[in-house]
């Protein structure tokens, strides 16, 4: 991806405003490129599968595609319903690769999912590891081999939470990010 | 496949079946087409190599199963994965009967779907290793089996039975008659092929020297011992330990040595601590070791726990049917390495080289085709390229000449072939010293070459 592109988030359904405001925060300090909150916001319901009890993550980048884009933004919507694709049992995101358009969601990314305590700092530091992975995708990047970068495969929470939210140099340089290294 | 993205192909009636997974495994790194109908599957196999596939059972037309045998039949080596909704034992069972890698029932858990593709991507790197070190194996026994002599098809049945097992292997045969390649390949087909192999000439090493190289030694334990090494015995720690010229080994060394066999430990010259080592040997030597043993030179009992089974490599003299395509081997191979438009050898040749006795065996059949190539830079090689004379010829004693001097001259100039007309090494063998080797070579007219 060529070097002008910009981030805007956007609310799936009752997402917290505070998650976004801090996703925001967070992503322009670490990417140098600018992040901004959309007013617009999606109800998922559209997607809901009555039959598996959870959401299509297909329709619902298929909704954010939906509303007119400028050219070179990267939209990232973020959820907090169980997101799925038909031949499997969940995803944490999906995202079109060097599309425009990601979503991911916070719902198997907290701790109490899986029976653990509440942790919100944790499931802060998960989401913005993921949105920093589906806007990668975005960007035309594949997963990286690199055990501590953003762009690492992910099936677990626990995986999610080896990795740092950062790129790899290489992946960096692909997508004109500073490295961590840089960040330091 | 391991320098290259793995190759995938979804095979599903269904469109956002096709594209989820391709996405899925595009994202993961992976090299992916689709395909909506078994037809269109095979159709892509026809045009292009692909490692894993991952069908759905349930298609309109050709089903997974159906289009599982065809593929069968076009690349047996595709990783096969059959997925399914509808699950059920019997179509499972039969499916992997039928050879495919596994069987998964969407939805898919991610983390299975990944974990499934990433073994069946495992077992083709492993086979594809496996391919290359088979390719390996034949790549150290053409200089031996070329020849496909009755004698050295023998050679090779005791190799192929011997090398899986940990029996010690003593291998025998004049100068370059190919021991230490035999050596390779008992290795390259044993079950330690992936561990070292480790090869220690013992007759080009003096007393202490062989002792410190062969047992390693601590810091400070003689001078110059300025930092601490390990022997070649624990460097042959899980592979092969070659012992070439084992018939040389000083007595104080054949102590030590039938102690780490028997004990399967070693101790660093200068040490106290026992190491263990676990290591196959496979000995070599072109003496007589019975004739060492009745002299009391070399040790009985170390003798007996080298002999455990023997192979004889015979003489190239003595198969000569092996002459000839060893000859070629070495012909290709020295011409591609010397970029000589070489078409073969001349009639006459071939003549000198299947008279010619050959008593450097294949070492020294093998330099005089690179001496050849040398002066011969394109059509035929003939006999004068060749760095070796007839046999017979007017200056020489006729073969059916037995007077004590004929035999001496021939016997003289064996052994300095023999020693590469290393006048030394032939005095020693020839039990005279040097001078008298000089005089005897003035008298029979023999020159160094």
């Amino acid at each position: 991806m060529p070097g002008s592109w910009s981030v805007e988030l956007v609310r799936v359904g009752a997402v917290l405003p505070s998650v976004l405001r801090d996703l925001r925060e967070d992503l322009s300090r670490r990417l140098a490129h600018a992040v901004w909150i959309s007013p617009r916001e999606i109800d998922p319901a559209v997607a809901f599968d009555g039959r598996r009890q959870q959401y299509l993550a297909t329709t619902l980048l298929q909704e954010l595609l939906d509303i007119p884009i400028q050219e070179g933004v990267r939209r990232i919507g973020i959820a907090q319903v169980d997101l799925f694709l038909p031949v499997f049992t969940h995803v944490f995101g999906a995202a079109q690769l060097g599309g425009p358009t990601g979503i991911m969601s916070l719902h198997r990314l907290r701790p109490e999912f899986e029976g653990d305590r509440p942790d919100p700092v944790r499931t802060q530091q998960r989401v913005l590891k993921e949105v920093m992975h589906e806007l990668g995708h975005t960007l035309g990047l594949v997963h990286c081999k690199v055990p501590w970068c953003a762009m690492g495969a992910s099936r677990l929470p626990e995986q999610v939470d080896l990795k740092d939210a950062a790129f790899c140099e290489p992946c960096s340089l692909k997508i004109g990010v500073p490295s961590v290294g840089d960040q330091i | 496949m391991s320098s290259r993205a793995p190759s995938l192909m979804i095979v599903d009636d269904e469109l956002h079946v096709r594209e989820s997974l391709a996405s899925w495994f595009t994202e993961d790194g992976y090299e992916v087409v689709t395909a909506s109908s078994g037809k269109e599957a095979l159709a892509i196999l026809g045009r292009r190599h692909i490692d894993v596939v991952i069908t759905d059972i349930k298609m309109p037309g050709m089903d997974g199963l159906e289009l599982q045998r065809h593929i069968r039949n076009v690349d047996p080596d595709v990783v096969i994965i059959l997925v399914t909704a509808y699950a059920s034992v019997s179509t499972a069972v039969q499916a992997l009967k039928e050879g495919a890698y596994d069987y998964l029932v969407k939805p898919f858990d991610p983390e299975e779907l990944s974990h499934v593709v990433e073994k069946a991507c495992e077992k083709i790197r492993l086979k594809e290793e496996n391919v290359a070190l088979k390719q390996r194996i034949a790549g150290i026994s053409p200089e031996i089996v070329e020849g496909q002599s009755r004698e050295m098809r023998r050679v090779l049945e005791l190799v192929d039975s011997v090398a899986p097992t940990d029996t010690t292997v003593m291998v025998r045969g004049e100068s370059g008659t190919g021991k230490e390649l035999i050596a390779r390949l008992i290795h390259a087909k044993s079950p330690r092929a992936f561990g070292p192999l480790v090869a220690v000439n013992c007759g080009a090493l003096s007393e202490g020297v062989l002792e410190s190289e062969l047992f390693g030694h601590e810091k400070g334990s003689f001078t110059g011992a300025t930092s601490r090494r390990k022997g070649k015995l624990e460097l042959a720690d899980g592979g092969t330990l070659f012992l070439d010229e084992i018939g040389e080994i000083p007595p104080k060394v054949q102590v030590e040595l039938l102690r780490a066999l028997e004990d399967h430990t070693i101790t660093r010259v200068g040490g106290v601590q026992e190491i263990p080592v676990d290591f196959r040997v496979v000995c070599a030597t072109n003496r007589d070791l019975e004739e060492a043993v009745r002299e009391g030179t070399f040790r009985q009992d170390l003798y007996y726990r080298i002999n455990v089974f023997q192979i004889d490599i015979p003489p190239l003299r003595e198969r000569r049917e092996d002459i000839m395509p060893i000859a070629e081997h070495f012909l290709k191979k020295f011409a591609a390495a010397m970029g000589r438009r070489v078409t073969g050898f001349s009639p006459e040749a071939r003549e000198l080289l299947m008279q010619y006795d050959w008593p450097g065996n294949v070492r020294e059949l093998a330099n005089a085709v690179e001496r050849a190539l040398v002066v011969c830079h394109e059509g035929e090689i003939k006999p004068e390229f060749l760095p070796i004379r007839p046999q017979g010829s007017a200056s020489e004693p006729e073969p059916d000449d037995l007077s004590l001097q004929a035999v001496e001259r021939r016997h003289i100039l064996k052994v300095l072939e023999l020693e590469d007309f290393n006048i030394t090494h032939a005095a020693k063998r020839l039990g005279i010293d040097r001078v008298t080797l000089y005089n005897k070579m003035r008298k029979y007219g023999i020159e160094r070459r």
